[in-house]
């Protein structure tokens, strides 16, 4: 009964049904022509997960992807307007299957491409019809030109050798079984290609990579991925451009501090005041999108009588950050961004000949691992008094020690052993987690209280306000026996032998130059 | 899965139009139909364009199966599918005769094909043989064209006969009213009478149509090459009145 789905034939251009009229008749249907516009996020979450979802005629369409073809459909939506969030669609099946996709990424147009599907049949002497011809022709945009040309022979059940006998027809005027499909030479004629979206690559380190040079990669890359968001941030897309764009000015900045005295000692001070500068710019902007973005876990805290009066600050919030995203931009296009950039970008550069400083030439291997030590040991001792009653600002303290040891870990990834390092490093997320949350519930409390401060807005909002700032309270002190326990394994001695075992380095190593880089 | 036979002891008397149109309409009321044309004539499989089918051998049960399967031809009309008449039916007879269970081979060898189809319908030659007696045994109904006419009667009351002597249930046969010509008065007359004789009479009737003998020229089923004409609809009408009966529903 069924048609067995023969492969694609991709064919040369101009190698169409017309070709066939002269050994086959051929009937000849009308064709169906749609514009389609594909969708992805900056990540390619929709492509990278196997998937493509475009849309024509105001209905988008998830389906899978088969080898760079539209496949099977998972699932369509009808849509006045655009969608650009995975919540801003409908049908439960949609929101399900793109918010693992999307995340917090926006949509937005990647290509269009124009579809025209036909069917002919081909029939033999006396009319019978023998196979169907599925031609499915792509060109770019709007335009006629076509960039693809390709036919799936369809045999009639019974008619294989005639579908076989068309095929190597076929064959002989230069069809292809396999080569791009649409969505690859649509994506490559309009210089989109997917790429794999990391905050972590690899910097193609040595252990005997001299330090200045392996420290200079780090930041080089972190500025590409920088730069990369800016385009993002100026169409105010998603909040994940921003977040990204920080996270890299902040590791610029930090791993110049972690790895000491790599790059002269006037020139890091200067280079991280740029950075923080660049970054503080922003700041306002960050705490809004975590404000707005944990509006309905907010919402959910309290009981639903309460929740109107929280109305009033997530629209105060809402109105800031529109006001927030313009300064942002116009401070991201000012003339004073691109050259504080370039002066980054200059100072890094590896043709940059500044002197050499204490730290230049060591091999990078182990000196690094003596930071990793020396930062794990020093964690050690503030972990030591941390207690329950121990202040917000001493597990404030922790965290950022934690939050440098990870970045060290992090950047100098390739150097490490990693089958004896996983064990560690997934206590050492653990702890941070826990810290992280603590440090939030504390932030998200402050916040409140100023935005309370500030506007000493009617009962009702003081009330929802209350209530939130109680529960984060609570939230907070529910963290800190975690955190403890979490603090306990990842300082027990098995650990910390764990640790010396791998990153402990013998004096003689880094004797070669005075040590005088002393750690803080 | 459900099987319809189209028969009469007489030939000429549209079995092979009902079974090409009723296969059709079938397939148009989303039913997956195959045509099993068992005429060695082959009109039906002339109608779909199709060759006479490959010659296989007919040994058993399970060759016959197989040989069947390896002739089914998709027709142009997605959904409906045909094997299409050989020669070598005209031998069926005496091979059915030499096979255990020589009554009810043909019912075995088509439950090979259940889980593929909805209705499998057969197109029968004329006469009472070894064969449509397997047919007869295989079917879940019997669909016999009456063309209103005096010999009609009496065409019908040696089918019954048949089916009461050799203890077969006689309410499988469905007669209906074939080539009908409301202007003349014996088919009115006949038309009127012979089914209280006869309760399982199906109420549709199909004209007499020139549209219909057309068929030959268009070689397609009527319906394809001319829906809206009265024959077309009356055969769509057949279609529906057989599925709306519980027992006939496939
Ligand atoms: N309803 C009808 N009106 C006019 N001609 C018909 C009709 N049904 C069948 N015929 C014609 O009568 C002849 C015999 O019909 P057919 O279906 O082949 O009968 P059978 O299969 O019983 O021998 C064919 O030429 C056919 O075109
Ligand atoms: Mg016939």
């Amino acid at each position: 009964m069924q048609n067995m789905t023969s492969e694609r034939l991709i064919l040369p251009v101009g190698v169409g049904a017309e070709f066939l009229l002269d050994e086959w008749s051929c009937e000849i249907r009308q064709q169906e022509s749609r514009l389609l516009t594909f969708w992805d996020t900056f990540e390619w979450g929709v492509w990278f997960s196997g998937h493509l979802l475009y849309s024509c005629e105001g209905v988008y369409h998830l389906c899978t992807r088969e080898e760079g073809w539209p496949g099977i459909e998972l699932c369509e939506e009808k849509s006045v307007g655009r969608r650009r969030f995975w919540n801003e669609f409908a049908t439960p099946e949609m929101r399900a299957k793109l918010e693992g996709m999307l995340g917090l990424r926006g949509l937005a147009p990647v290509v269009e491409g124009t579809f025209r599907r036909r069917q002919d049949d081909l029939r033999n002497g006396v009319g019978k019809i023998v196979c169907r011809l599925e031609w499915l022709i792509v060109s770019l945009g709007k335009q006629q030109e076509e960039l693809l040309h390709s036919c799936r022979v369809i045999p009639l059940l019974g008619y294989e050798a005639e579908a076989d006998r068309l095929e190597a027809y076929l064959f002989q005027a230069g069809a292809k079984i396999s080569g791009e499909g649409p969505l690859e030479l649509l994506l490559r004629q309009s210089d989109r290609i997917p790429r794999e979206y990391t905050l972590r690559p690899p910097f193609g380190l040595k252990s005997e990579t001299p330090a200045r040079e392996a420290v200079g990669r780090v930041v080089r890359s972190m500025l590409e991925i920088a730069t990369g968001t800016v385009p993002g941030i100026l169409s105010d897309l998603d909040t994940e451009f921003l977040h990204d764009y920080r996270i890299c000015l902040r590791k610029i900045r930090s791993v110049l501090t972690l790895v000491k005295e790599v790059y002269p000692a006037e020139e890091t001070l200067r280079m991280r005041q740029i950075l923080g500068d660049l970054a503080r710019q922003t700041n306002r902007l960050r705490d809004l999108d975590v404000y707005l973005l944990a509006r309905d876990e907010y919402l959910e805290l309290l009981p639903p009588g309460l929740r109107p009066a929280l109305d009033e600050m997530f629209d105060d919030f809402s109105a800031e950050r529109g006001i927030e995203v313009r300064r942002v931009i116009s401070k991201l296009r000012a003339h004073s961004w691109s050259r504080l950039m370039g002066e980054i970008e200059e100072c890094f550069s590896p043709k940059n000949p500044h002197p050499p400083s204490p730290a230049s030439a060591l091999p990078v291997g182990p000196l690094v691992f003596r930071c990793i030590y020396k930062r794990y040991r020093k964690i050690r001792v503030i972990a030591t008094e941390i207690g329950v009653e121990s202040s917000d600002d001493a597990v404030h303290q922790l965290r950022i020690q934690c939050k440098k040891l990870r970045y060290l870990m992090e950047f100098f990834a390739e150097l490490i052993p990693r089958e004896e390092v996983t064990a560690l490093q997934k206590l050492l997320r653990r702890l941070q987690s826990r810290l992280g949350e603590f440090n939030d519930a504390s932030v998200q409390q402050q916040s409140l209280l100023n935005y309370w401060e500030e506007k000493k807005s009617g009962s009702d909002v003081a009330l929802g306000l209350g209530g939130l700032v109680s529960i984060l309270y609570h939230r907070q002190q529910q963290v800190r026996s975690l955190i403890l326990q979490a603090v306990k394994e990842f300082c027990d001695d098995a650990t910390a032998a764990s640790f010396k075992k791998v990153f402990k380095q013998p004096l003689s190593v880094l004797t070669t130059t005075p040590p005088r880089s002393s750690q803080s | 899965m459900k099987i319809i036979s189209s028969y009469s002891i007489k030939g000429g008397v549209g079995k092979t139009a009902l079974s090409v149109n009723l296969a059709y309409a079938l397939r148009e009321a989303g039913r997956r139909t195959l045509l099993l044309d068992l005429d060695p004539q082959g009109a039906a499989s002339f109608y779909f364009r199709l060759e006479s089918a490959k010659k296989f051998k007919m040994r058993d049960a399970n060759s016959m199966a197989e040989g069947l399967r390896k002739n089914i031809r998709e027709s142009d009309f997605p959904g409906l599918d045909v094997i299409p008449s050989n020669l070598e039916y005209r031998r069926l007879d005496i091979l059915l005769d030499g096979m255990t269970k020589r009554r009810k081979q043909l019912r075995s060898i088509l439950e090979e094909f259940k889980p593929d189809y909805d209705v499998i319908l057969m197109d029968c030659p004329p006469n009472i043989t070894l064969l449509s007696e397997n047919v007869f045994r295989a079917s879940d109904v019997i669909l016999v064209p009456v063309i209103p006419t005096v010999l009609s009667r009496r065409t019908l009351e040696q089918l019954t006969g048949f089916f009461t002597d050799e203890e077969l249930p006689g309410d499988m046969l469905r007669p209906f009213f074939s080539m009908a010509q409301k202007r003349s008065k014996m088919h009115r007359e006949i038309m009127a009478d012979l089914p209280t004789a006869h309760p399982g009479f199906l109420k549709t009737v199909i004209p007499f149509s020139a549209d219909v003998e057309k068929m030959g020229l268009h070689r397609m089923p009527l319906p394809a090459y001319s829906p809206t004409c009265a024959a077309a609809v009356a055969y769509r009408a057949l279609c529906a009145e057989i599925l709306s009966q519980p027992s006939l529903r496939p």
